[in-house]
C-alpha cells in the first residue's frame, strides 16, 4: 500500500471518528476522545525514537510540556482583543501554535540528540530523565509563563463552523494524530527505517557497514521530539490551566513508553492499538476510580507486559514466545503474581463500578497458574484463580477465602519444579 | 551579591553533610549499575519502601530507624535477589535488557510508588528518634544531629562495602563480574550467582538509605523520583563502579545543591542536579574516576 493511499484510509478513518462523535452528541466523548487521541500521537511519536532505534526516552513529558509551554508564552505575548461586540480571535491560531511547538521541540530533540546520543543505552535513558527535570526546574521558575503557580488559557466557548471548541480540540488532535502514524508508518518503510531497524539490532555492525548512525539517530530524535511538541501545543486549551507539575506529569512518560511496548514496538499499528487499548482503560478508570490506581495499573501492566509478552500483543498475535519458557522459573512466576494481586486488591476496596477492571489482572492470574500447573502437573491449579475471579463478582466477596484461595496457588505452584528438562536448563 | 563568609561556610558544612547522605542513597546504584551494568531505576522506590518500613517500626515499636533498617536489611536483601532472578530470567538471559529491563524497572517504581500512596496517602510521614532536633556547635559551623547521623552512617556503610568489595573473596569475585564474565564462567563460578548476590546486596543498602532519608526529612511516596536523577547523576559522576568515586561524587553534589539553595534559593536545587549529570555525560561519561 503506497504512503498516499494509506494517507487517504486514515483520514476516512478519522472523519469517521469524528462522524461517529459527533452522533454521540455528548461533549463528554470529545474530553475524553481527546486524551486518546493525544496518547496516540505521544506513543507514536515515543516509538520512533524507542521501537525503531531501540534508544528509551523517559523524557517525553519535556517534549510534550515545551509545545504546551510555547502555547502558553505565545497567548501572553500576544493576548486576545476583547472589545464589547466581539470577541477578536486569538492572534495566533491554534494550527500555528502547533507548527510552533513542533519546532520548538524538534529543535530542542535535534539538541539533546547532539548532547546524549554518543551515549549507548541505559546512559541515554538517564540522560532524557535528566533533561525532562532540568526543563522542569527553568519552567518552575519561569515566572512569566506562570512560574510554579501555573497560567491560565481561557477556551473560547465556541469557534465558527465546528460549534463547541473542545470539538475543535478534537479534530485538529485528530489530525495530528493522522500526521503521526503516516510519517511513522512511511519511516517504517524508507531507507530511512532500514538504519533505524540496523541501529536497533547493533548500531557497531550498522556504523561499519556504512549507516550513518549519529545522523539517522538526530533525525530520529527531531522527529520524535516534534511531534511530541505537536501533541502538546493545543494542551493548555484543553486543560484551561497549565502548572508545571501538570504539563511535566510522569503520567506522558509512563504512558508514552507503556503504550508502545504494550501495543509492539516494530510496527505503527502497536502503539495505535497500545494507546487506543490502554487510554480507553484509563478514561474509564478515570471516571470509576482514583487517578492514583490508574496509574498503578498501567505500571504493572508494563510489567507484566514486558515479562509475558515481551513483543506486545503484535508479538503476542504472532506466537512469537511460548508461555511455559515465561513461568518456568519460580521466581518470575511468584513475583508476577504477588504484584498482580496489589491492583486486585485495591479495587476491591473502590466502588462496585471497578469491578470490571479487575478482569485484566485475574486473567493474568489465570494465564500463570495456567502455564505453571501443567509444566509443574498440577493442572488443576488454574481452578484456583477462577474460582477467585467468580468469587470477586459477587457484591460482597469473602475476602478471606479469596486470599486463602489464591496463596495456595502460589504456594502449590512453587512447592514442585518442572519434570521437564530442556524448560528447566538455561540457554 | 553579598556572600557572608559565614554563610558560605554553613552552606559548605551542610553540604558535606547532605552528600554523605547522597552517598548513601547512591552505592546501592554504584553496585547494580556501575558494576552490574543492570539499570535499576527502581532503586529510589526501593529507598522510599524503606523509608516506610522504617517508619512502621519506628511507630509502632519505638525502635531507633537506623537500629530498625539494619535489622530489615536481610529481608530486602531477600526481595533484591527475587527481583535479580526475575531479572535475569526474563531478560538478561535473553539478552534484552537494553529496553524491556528498562521498562521492567520503570514499572516497578510505579507500582512500589503507586502501593505506598493507595496505602499510606501522600501524607508526610516522619519518625522519631532523639537525636532529631538537636545540634552542635562548632565555632561558626551549626552541624544538625539529624544530618550528622545519617552521614557517620552512610560512611560507615561504605567503608565497610568497600571493604567487602576489596577485601573479601565473594567481593573479589563481584568485582570480578564486572570485568570479565567468561573468565569468571572457565574458573567455575556462576556469573549468575554471584550477580545475585551482589544485586541483593544493593537492594539491602536500600533498606538503611530509607531510614536516613525519613530521619533528614519527612518523606512522602513520590519523592523518591527526585533521587533518581541524583543517584545516576552521583554514580556516573563517580565514575561506574568505584565506590570511593561515588563518595566524592556525592559530597561535590551535596555541596553545590547546598550552595544553590543557600544562595539562589531551593526551587533552582533539581537543575543544578541534573545539569551536572547532563554536562558530565556529554563531557566524560567515564566520570571523574571511571574505570
Amino acid at each position: 500500500m503506497r504512503t498516499f493511499t494509506f494517507a487517504l484510509i486514515c483520514v476516512a478513518v478519522a472523519a469517521a471518528t469524528f462522524v461517529a462523535a459527533r452522533l454521540v452528541g455528548n461533549d463528554y466523548v470529545f474530553f475524553a476522545g481527546y486524551v486518546v487521541l493525544q496518547y496516540i500521537v505521544l506513543a507514536t511519536a515515543w516509538n520512533i525514537l524507542g521501537g525503531y532505534t531501540g534508544y528509551v526516552n523517559f523524557g517525553s513529558a519535556a517534549f510534550f510540556a515545551l509545545g504546551a509551554y510555547a502555547t502558553v508564552f505565545l497567548h501572553k505575548a500576544f493576548p486576545v482583543v476583547t472589545t464589547y461586540f466581539v470577541d477578536e480571535p486569538y492572534a495566533l491560531p491554534i494550527p500555528v501554535l502547533i507548527v510552533i511547538g513542533a519546532v520548538i521541540s524538534g529543535i530542542v530533540g535535534l539538541g539533546m540528540g547532539y548532547l546524549t546520543l554518543r551515549l549507548r543505552g541505559a546512559f541515554f535513558a538517564i540522560a532524557t530523565l535528566a533533561l525532562a527535570v532540568v526543563l522542569q526546574t527553568f519552567i518552575t521558575n519561569w515566572s512569566y509563563v506562570g512560574g510554579s503557580r501555573g497560567a491560565y488559557v481561557i477556551r473560547p466557548n465556541d469557534i465558527e463552523p465546528i460549534g463547541p471548541y473542545i470539538q475543535y480540540l478534537f479534530l485538529l488532535m485528530l489530525a495530528l494524530a493522522v500526521l503521526a502514524l503516516v510519517v511513522a508508518r512511511s519511516i517504517e518503510r524508507s531507507r530511512l527505517g532500514l538504519g533505524f531497524a540496523a541501529i536497533r539490532d547493533d548500531e557497531l555492525a550498522a556504523e561499519a557497514s556504512g549507516v550513518p548512525t549519529l545522523k539517522l539517530k538526530l533525525i530520529a530524535t527531531t522527529i520524535s521530539g516534534a511531534l511530541m511538541g505537536m501533541a502538546g501545543a493545543p494542551f493548555p486549551y484543553y486543560i484551561g490551566y497549565l502548572q508545571p507539575t501538570s504539563a511535566f506529569a510522569l503520567d506522558y512518560a509512563v504512558n508514552s513508553i507503556a503504550m508502545p511496548m504494550i501495543g509492539g514496538t516494530t510496527s505503527w499499528i502497536g502503539p495505535l492499538i497500545g494507546a487506543i487499548l490502554l487510554g480507553s482503560l484509563q478514561q474509564v478508570a478515570t471516571v470509576t476510580i482514583s487517578s492514583s490506581v490508574n496509574l498503578l495499573i498501567v505500571g504493572l501492566l508494563i510489567v507484566d507486559c514486558v515479562i509475558i509478552a515481551p513483543t506486545g500483543i503484535l508479538g503476542l498475535l504472532q506466537g512469537r514466545r511460548t508461555a511455559r519458557d515465561v513461568v518456568a522459573d519460580p521466581a518470575v512466576f511468584s513475583l508476577l503474581f504477588a504484584v498482580n494481586v496489589i491492583p486486585i486488591y485495591f479495587l476491591h476496596q473502590e466502588a462496585f463500578a471497578a469491578r470490571p477492571l479487575e478482569i485484566i489482572f485475574w486473567a493474568v492470574l489465570i494465564f500463570l497458574a495456567f502455564a505453571r500447573g501443567r509444566l509443574i502437573g498440577l493442572r488443576w491449579l488454574v481452578g484456583l484463580p477462577i474460582a477467585g475471579a467468580a468469587l470477586s463478582m459477587v457484591p460482597d466477596p469473602p475476602r478471606l477465602i479469596m486470599a486463602l484461595v489464591l496463596a495456595i496457588c502460589l504456594v502449590a505452584g512453587l512447592v514442585r519444579r518442572p519434570r521437564d528438562p530442556v524448560a528447566r536448563s538455561t540457554p | 551579591m553579598y556572600v557572608s563568609a559565614d554563610l558560605l561556610i554553613n552552606a559548605l558544612a551542610a553540604g558535606l553533610l547532605l552528600g554523605g547522605f547522597y552517598a548513601a542513597v547512591t552505592v546501592g546504584v554504584s553496585i547494580s549499575f556501575g558494576i552490574l551494568d543492570i539499570v535499576n531505576i527502581a532503586h529510589p522506590g526501593f529507598i522510599i519502601l524503606g523509608s516506610y518500613i522504617a517508619y512502621i517500626v519506628n511507630t509502632r515499636l519505638g525502635i531507633d530507624p537506623i537500629i530498625a533498617a539494619v535489622v530489615l536489611a536481610p529481608a530486602f536483601y531477600a526481595l533484591g535477589a527475587l527481583v535479580y532472578q526475575v531479572y535475569y530470567a526474563s531478560f538478561e538471559r535473553y539478552g534484552q535488557e537494553s529496553l524491556r529491563g528498562l521498562a521492567f524497572f520503570f514499572g516497578l517504581l510505579f507500582v512500589t510508588e503507586v502501593t505506598l500512596i493507595l496505602v499510606f496517602g501522600v501524607d508526610y510521614r516522619y519518625v522519631d528518634a532523639p537525636y532529631i532536633g538537636p545540634s552542635i556547635q562548632i565555632g561558626l559551623i551549626d552541624l544538625p544531629l539529624r544530618m550528622l547521623v545519617p552521614c557517620l552512617v552512610a560512611l560507615a556503610l561504605i567503608g565497610a562495602l568497600q571493604l567487602f568489595l576489596s577485601r573479601s573473596f565473594l567481593g573479589r569475585a563481584i568485582m570480578a563480574v564486572a570485568q570479565d564474565q567468561l573468565a569468571l564462567q572457565l574458573m567455575a563460578a556462576s556469573p549468575t550467582r554471584i550477580k545475585r548476590i551482589a544485586f541483593a546486596l544493593s537492594i539491602a543498602t536500600t533498606a538503611i538509605a530509607g531510614a536516613l532519608l525519613i530521619v533528614i526529612q519527612p518523606v512522602e511516596p513520590s519523592i523518591g523520583r527526585e533521587y533518581i536523577g541524583r543517584v545516576f547523576a552521583i554514580c556516573v559522576l563517580g565514575g561506574l563502579g568505584s565506590l570511593p568515586g561515588t563518595l566524592i561524587g556525592a559530597f561535590l553534589l551535596g555541596i553545590v545543591e547546598s550552595v544553590t539553595s543557600t544562595f539562589y534559593g531551593p526551587s533552582w536545587a533539581p537543575a543544578v542536579a541534573f545539569g551536572f549529570l547532563l554536562i558530565t555525560l556529554a563531557v566524560r561519561p567515564a566520570g571523574l574516576f571511571g574505570r
